[in-house]
């Protein structure tokens, strides 16, 4: 096989092949969540549905392999010599890393749909940058490359998977902070034990009894064999859910997650040829976050208790901290050898700095009492954003040594 | 009766407390502690962090002078950047070189004095914790995260015993305890572990700062940088202070520090992707030169210099840095020649290299203002079509050419740019290779093109020490994000109803619950095969008089 042939079957591999199996397996594993907290017959189903969810997870992280096989082989040398390539690589390992970590570590599969959906929206990004396979300068021919780039691009996968485990921990921690909220002013005032609005059956909220639980009933075959007292919980829990969601206003959340993603992706808009190609960008990525966001939304309910996903950002992030602090090193030590310097401040240099920076004042945040959960979190997710912001910045932005690489 | 039930002027005189120091001295040293103690929070070394961060972004948006000084005047001039009012603003508050500026100083102290106030206390504590330290003997066990009992058929003191080999096998520190009247608690064995390499990691992720700060310092005094062009098979140059184009030695590196090695570039190779049509097309895929270095002392020697393997000299490094053609232009006025070397034009962002020729030697001063394409081919019209390709196929050398008065030395100027302020412009020309023109007198000729490379000669002595920092603050960050604290506790007790042991362990963790889970399960099994244990239902308090009310562990957070 030629090297075009081979390039041309590594393109294929990524767009759809890949990112097809990662969405498709992202919605079953979504949808295996909302039957984890259902009734005993949806739970059967989950279980299928996990189960495929694995499979095609399982099948699109080979599709992504093999691509990244075809595309190293098609141009002779590893693939992480541009901007696409990195994006890619990094898009990989948080899947492996995150699916990994969840379903083997933690034992919480029900979680994998996330890791994956962020999975794919990395390699949607990655499509933007999308470069033919080429040769590689000849400064970045060495040992080094392999060394310093992997190692920041495994970080920046495993500060994704974080920054996804931030943001579920913000909208469930807001969810029920506006429930404990709610039932403080239809209540007693007391907010203690709000976390769980099926655990009061005196009818202090007034939900239940507004939405009559027929519609839901429906959709099982078997419904009509359930007893009442099933019938009644699985009516409250369905209150309860609707509660979480309203919790999240919808709009405030969308207007909220554009202006975020905008705080990064206006590189798209400024630095495109024309204004019509910037804004298409612009507005793709912003759009998605939204729409990916807004998903996020609904599934609230079905979300773990936020102690747990408090503690995965945490260790991801305390993780890809390392990683980044070698990785940072390592690039100092290459430079010394390549450049005749180990720091010079330029711009990429200087966002490595800063991401190390913000990552560091996370891990303090939370080493101190003063700054835990939500304030933590924010923290989590403002990092996220510096390390996004300066990735882009540094490649499109402003032009600096390390840019002649595009990486 | 008590003094407080007498009326108060009957109260003995209360010893009035020494009145607080007032005056200049006290108001200077009670700023002081105030200043302290405010370093020593958290929260103001994050905000002093965050401080650092937007100096580096103010850096990397404004060119900063030591790097850039040429784009810094075009700033101050307005030619470019925000305009000469933001500029005087800009220098004002020294944006034009942060990392050399006061403010950026005043940071980087405060954030060190911060550090130390921060790290004091807890070094002093961390000590105490390591001396004096020992596991805390436990009185009931109900409260534990983890817990397991088993039975076996050894005595208590042997599955103590067992335990405590075990334990100490795996580092932990080990306390045995026997029930007696003073101490009713059970018997057991406590043990504890991670105890210091937590917190001592985190201490040596913070220690290595000053570890780093020291080697930076050092290398600002005791370092060398020079930057040098050399044409291919020219004589090159010695390392002397007065032979780099470009010379920034440290405060300490004196004249006599240079080792005087000689260099001289024999050919620089350097080719790309000339198919314009291929994946990665004009990018280059070779960048080295061989060299020729005579030590100062000794025999030449061939070498060759690489983009990743750059030439090392007991110390000093020599790298390339960039490179460009370098045409040899000779200019002869009136059958003299006023001047005949290589030029060493640097790239622009155009794809032509662009130089200069200054003759002070004619009478008025010559000077060319040069452009050299290096693949103009000859269009369908017979004439040079420039095209931004770098390999020398069909070079084109365009100059303009001036006479008048060249202010060398009146002016600063850079090799490659002349001064038209006093010159007047006297034409163009076009030369290929080999050919020769005359304008207005003046003879040029374009008879040779060679290469040049920029070399980079540097000398840190500080790298080890500060590769010997980043050792320390990796060790340390894995520490103090791995290591976790855990305790451990082994109680047995005889079995009145069978001549057996019924054996407790139960643990807990303060740091990584999930990883202790695991190493707790290891650790019961490797007893339970130790001592020929098998599982059993969870035993009774082995101390029932103990009321339950009672802390299972004196905390020491």
């Amino acid at each position: 096989m030629g090297s075009d042939q081979l390039a041309e079957l590594s393109r294929l591999l990524y767009f759809p092949t890949t990112l097809m199996l990662y969405l498709g397996a992202s919605v079953v594993y979504l949808y295996a969540l909302t039957t984890t907290v259902g009734r005993t017959d949806q739970r059967e189903r989950g279980r299928l549905a996990q189960r495929l969810g694995g499979i095609l997870a399982v099948l699109g992280i080979t599709a992504h392999v093999a691509h990244e096989i075809f595309r190293g082989l098609a141009q002779d040398r590893l693939p992480l010599g541009n901007m696409f390539e990195v994006t890619s690589l990094m898009a990989l390992v948080g899947v492996v890393v995150g699916l990994i970590h969840l379903q083997f570590v933690r034992r919480r599969p029900e979680l994998n749909g996330f890791v994956l959906l962020g999975g794919a929206l990395v390699l949607g990004m990655a499509m933007l940058m999308y470069a033919e396979p080429g040769p590689l300068m000849p400064i970045l021919d060495t040992w080094w490359r392999p060394f310093h780039v992997s190692l920041l691009v495994g970080a920046m996968g495993v500060f994704a998977a974080a920054f996804v485990f931030n943001a579920l921990y913000l909208l469930r921690d807001t969810a029920e902070l506006a429930v404990a909220a709610e039932r403080s002013r239809s209540g007693g005032g007391s907010t203690v034990g709000a976390a769980y609005v099926g655990d009061v059956s005196d009818g202090s909220v007034t939900e239940p009894a507004a939405d009559p639980p027929t519609s839901s009933s429906g959709s099982s075959g078997d419904g009509a064999e359930l007893d009442p007292d099933d019938e009644r919980e699985h009516a409250e829990l369905l209150a309860y859910h609707r509660a979480l969601r309203r919790g999240v206003p919808a709009v405030k959340l969308a207007i909220g997650t554009f202006l975020g993603t905008a705080l990064v992706s206006w590189v798209w808009l400024v630095t495109a040829d024309t204004w019509s190609a910037g804004l298409g960008r612009f507005l793709t990525v912003n759009l998605t976050m939204v729409a990916a966001a807004l998903v996020a939304r609904w599934f609230v309910p079905f979300l773990p208790p936020t102690a747990t996903m408090d503690g995965l950002a945490h260790r991801t992030t305390a993780f890809a901290f390392v990683l980044w602090t070698v990785g940072t090193i390592a690039g100092a030590m290459w430079a010394e050898v390549s450049w005749g310097r180990f720091w010079g401040w330029d711009p990429k240099e200087t966002g490595a700095f800063l991401t190390w920076i913000a990552y560091a004042g996370y891990l303090h945040a939370r080493a101190t009492r003063g700054v835990k959960g939500r304030g933590a979190a924010w923290i989590g997710v403002a990092a996220f954003i510096v390390l996004m912001g300066t990735y882009l910045i540094a490649n499109y932005v402003i032009v600096g040594l390390h840019s002649y690489a595009d990486l | 009766m008590p003094e407080s039930a007498l009326p108060p002027q009957q109260n003995p005189p209360v010893r009035r407390r020494r009145a607080a120091p007032s005056g200049p001295v006290a108001f200077v040293w009670e700023s002081v502690l105030l200043g302290w103690r405010w370093l020593a929070r958290m929260r103001t070394a994050l905000y002093l962090l965050l401080a650092l961060a937007i100096l580096s972004i103010v850096a990397t948006a404004v060119p900063q002078e030591p790097n850039v000084p040429s784009t810094v005047t075009t700033w101050r001039e307005g030619e470019a950047g925000p305009g000469v009012g933001v500029s005087r603003v800009l220098d004002a508050i020294g944006a034009y070189d942060v990392y050399g500026s006061a403010i950026f100083l005043a940071v980087l102290l405060a954030l060190y004095i911060s550090l130390t106030a921060c790290l004091i206390p807890r070094i002093k504590a961390w000590v105490r914790l390591v001396r004096r330290s020992q596991p805390p003997v436990v009185r009931h066990l109900g409260a534990q995260d983890e817990r397991t009992d088993f039975v076996t058929d050894r005595s208590p003191a042997e599955v103590r015993a067992a335990a405590a080999e075990l334990l100490g096998r795996r580092r932990w520190r080990v306390r045995r305890h026997d029930a007696n009247d003073a101490d009713p608690r059970p018997d057991q064995v406590a043990a504890e572990a991670g105890l210091w390499a937590r917190e001592g990691g985190s201490l040596v992720f913070h220690l290595s700062f000053y570890v780093l700060l020291a080697a930076i310092v050092l290398g600002q005094l005791l370092t060398f940088e020079g930057q040098r062009g050399v044409v291919e098979g020219d004589p090159g140059f010695r390392d002397t202070a007065v032979s780099y184009w470009a010379y920034s030695p440290g405060r300490w590196f004196g004249e006599g520090d240079h080792q005087g090695w000689r260099l001289e570039l024999e050919r620089f190779h350097v080719d790309w992707v000339r198919d314009p049509l291929a994946p990665g097309a004009g990018q280059p895929t070779v960048f080295r030169s061989d060299v020729r270095v005579t030590p100062a002392d000794g025999e030449p020697f061939d070498a060759v210099i690489d983009s990743n393997r750059p030439l090392n000299l007991d110390g000093t490094r020599i790298t390339q840095l960039d490179w460009g053609y370098a045409p040899r232009v000779v200019v002869e006025v009136d059958g003299e020649v006023v001047h005949d070397t290589f030029l060493t034009p640097v790239i622009t962002d155009g794809g032509f290299f662009r130089g200069a020729v200054k003759a002070p030697a004619a009478d008025p001063d010559v000077g060319l203002d040069v452009f050299l394409y290096p693949f103009a081919p000859d269009g369908e019209d017979g004439r040079p079509v420039p095209t931004g390709a770098p390999w020398a196929d069909a070079p084109l050398l365009v100059f303009q050419q001036f006479r008048g008065d060249l202010r060398l030395g009146a002016t600063q100027q850079t090799i490659n740019e002349l001064d038209v302020e006093a010159l007047t412009s006297q034409g163009f020309g076009a030369l290929r290779l080999g050919q020769s023109m005359e304008l207005e007198g003046v003879t040029i000729t374009f008879p040779e093109l060679r290469r040049w490379v920029g070399y980079q000669v540097s000398s840190r002595p500080q790298v080890p020490y500060l590769l010997f920092g980043s050792v320390l603050l990796v060790v340390g960050l894995l520490g103090s994000l791995y290591a976790y604290r855990r305790r451990l506790w082994v109680v047995t007790m005889e079995d009145g109803a069978a001549p057996r042991t019924l054996v407790t362990v139960a643990g807990r963790s303060f740091q990584r619950p999930e990883a202790f889970e695991e190493e707790f399960a290891d650790l019961v099994a490797e007893l339970m095969a130790a001592t020929g244990g098998a599982p059993a239902a969870p035993h009774p308090d082995p101390d029932p008089q103990t009321p339950t009310a009672t802390p299972a562990v004196e905390t020491t957070r």
